[in-house]
């Protein structure tokens, strides 16, 4: 065989067209992660990283009472804002995917053109609109009523928050997944004599659980992240495990304790992204068809 | 019977398009709050309202505006085109070309969507900082962000393209097409819509991306680095004002995408009647 050939044989269309973004995604996205996991076991001082390698960045994190607190906040906020966003966004996506008809996809941007606002202006907004002076306290004052004091620099505010802006992805999620989904299944279900909820139950839950989890996922990890929402909504027992995070790149400059942090964030949304693989069972997915 | 079961299929259906509303009235309330803003005299207290257009004159007037939005669109466009390219080539090719390798294409594709937008920021700014000494620059700010839109951009066109008949290739390559000819004059046409809603969502991510963006550009300015920076000091009214433009611009788009819709002329995508 000829060199010639066994390199032909090696590019075929399938690397050629998978190739570049395989490529890509390895130097932009696994390489600097990886630098992160090595500067975890470094040691930052005045503002320089050096190379010896040690855990004390990892003895801090899980030794300092604060870090925990930070973390635990984060996590709780992240599994409870995904679990209202996954029972508020699936009647909206089941109703877009089953009766939107032709204007589905204009119903789906919908949800997506607030995002043409930038993260910040949105949340002062809703500082706007939710705190002290803002817009529904103000009509609560005019009317004669007491401020709602849980709306103004609370975590119940900081949850709105997120709630507000994940959700999309949780409907887009749970959408994309339903408008592959084939209703004339859950129709054979219900003409065999299956009730609406357990025909719902046993037919269109199980074969959309990948798009719901991926949902629940896309959710939850910009929450555990998240550091300008606890900042502006969140009052002043609200910092948060990003907010620290974020700080140890910026104004204290501990470049090793942060990426120390960075790699215990990427663990959590790990564990969760390995909780929610488990739970789907391919046979079930409707996601099998993928391809020949 | 046939009535009855309409009825309640109908009573069942409106709970679901309440809460659809009630969604949008949510979501598009602080986009409104934005606008009335823009136009008030005090952005802080803009109860009750007093208006004035001092904003959008301040905006025009100020060049670093104009340099944090041209930055942000040339991030916005560059990490949209990149994404919806690779992303495009990525799923025809898991879709057309089995192998044994495809479940781990799609997990490399979509593994950015499991890294929090923070992650990515700081570890590139990790990686170009330290590894490879490089500063602040913009082609860093479309890469990092392009990795998102990468992942975004794969999920979407592949749930689209899923049911997508390779049939109608293969007979354009049997009359002898080539393949690159085929893309464009067979594969393209049918697929566009994906790909522009892929490319829309990147596009906006990278745009108003904050976290991403600001940890590998340094000192140079985007429309959401301005906001950042603003905060100390108050929002300036002008960041609403640009706010309150963009979505003008947005709704254009999507009243003139309904008309276009609700008269047939295009599809979308949309195959039913």
């Amino acid at each position: 065989m000829k060199p010639d050939s066994t390199w032909r044989a090696f590019i075929t269309p399938f690397v050629l067209l998978t190739g570049p973004g395989t490529i890509f995604i390895s130097i932009t996205l696994l390489l600097p992660l990886l630098t992160i996991v090595m500067f975890s076991f470094w040691r930052t001082e005045s503002y320089e990283l050096y190379a010896d390698w040690n855990l004390d960045n990892y003895r801090v994190l899980f030794g300092e009472a604060a870090y925990r607190t930070f973390l635990f906040r984060s996590v709780v906020s992240g599994a409870l804002t995904s679990l209202i966003c996954l029972v508020l966004a699936w009647p909206v996506a089941y109703y877009i995917a089953r009766h939107g008809g032709r204007y589905r996809l204009l119903l789906v941007l919908l949800l997506a053109a607030p995002f043409f606002t930038g993260v910040i202006l949105r949340i002062a907004a809703l500082q706007g609109i939710l705190g002290p002076g803002g817009l529904i306290n103000m009509t609560l004052g005019l009317a004669g009523f007491a401020p709602v004091k849980l709306l103004m620099y609370t975590p119940f505010a900081a949850t709105i928050g997120h709630i507000y802006l994940y959700i999309p992805f949780m409907v887009t999620a749970i959408y994309l997944s339903l408008v592959n989904f084939d209703f004339a299944l859950l129709d054979t279900a219900k003409i065999n004599g299956a009730g609406p909820f357990r025909a719902f139950a046993e037919v269109t839950w199980p074969l959309n659980w990948i798009g719901t989890s991926i949902g629940t996922v896309l959710v939850f990890i910009p929450c555990l992240a998240s550091t300008i929402t606890p900042r502006f909504l969140g009052g002043p027992n609200a910092t948060s495990f990003g907010m620290s995070l974020s700080q140890q790149f910026g104004e204290t400059g501990t470049w090793a304790l942060g990426s120390a942090m960075s790699v215990v964030m990427f663990i959590f949304s790990f564990l969760v992204i390995a909780i929610m693989s488990f739970t789907i069972d391919l046979r079930r997915s409707g996601f099998t068809g993928v391809g020949k | 019977m046939i009535g009855v079961t309409d009825r309640t299929a109908r009573w069942r259906r409106r709970p679901m398009a309440g809460l659809l509303n009630l969604l949008y009235v949510f979501l598009y309330a602080p986009i409104l709050y934005v606008i009335y803003a823009s136009f008030s005299q005090d952005i802080v207290w803009p109860f009750p309202p007093a208006f004035t257009s001092q904003a959008y004159a301040d905006l025009v007037s100020n060049s670093l505006y104009s340099d944090a939005l041209i930055n942000s669109l040339i991030i916005g466009l560059g990490s949209g085109i990149i994404s919806t390219a690779i992303a495009t080539a990525g799923v025809i090719g898991i879709l057309r070309y089995p192998s044994k390798r495809r479940t781990l294409i799609i997990v490399i594709f979509l593994s950015p969507l499991f890294v929090a937008e923070l992650l990515i920021g700081i570890s590139s700014l990790a990686f170009n900082a330290r590894i490879l000494g490089l500063p602040g620059n913009m082609f860093s700010a479309i890469a990092a962000n392009a990795v998102e839109g990468v992942a975004f951009s794969f999920l979407i066109i592949l749930s689209q393209l899923v049911r997508y008949d390779w049939q109608m290739d293969e007979a354009a390559m049997v009359f002898g097409a080539r393949p690159t000819r085929c893309f464009w004059e067979v594969t393209l046409p049918t697929i566009w819509p994906s790909l522009l809603g892929a490319f829309l969502i990147s596009f906006i991510l990278a745009f108003n991306n904050l976290e991403i963006s600001f940890y590998n550009l340094g000192a140079i300015p985007t429309l959401p680095s301005v906001a950042w920076g603003s905060l100390r000091f108050g929002l300036g009214p002008e960041l609403f004002a640009l706010s309150a433009l963009t979505n003008g611009f947005v709704f254009l788009i999507f009243a003139v995408m309904y008309v276009l819709m609700r008269t047939g002329l295009v599809k979308f995508g949309y195959r039913g009647k």
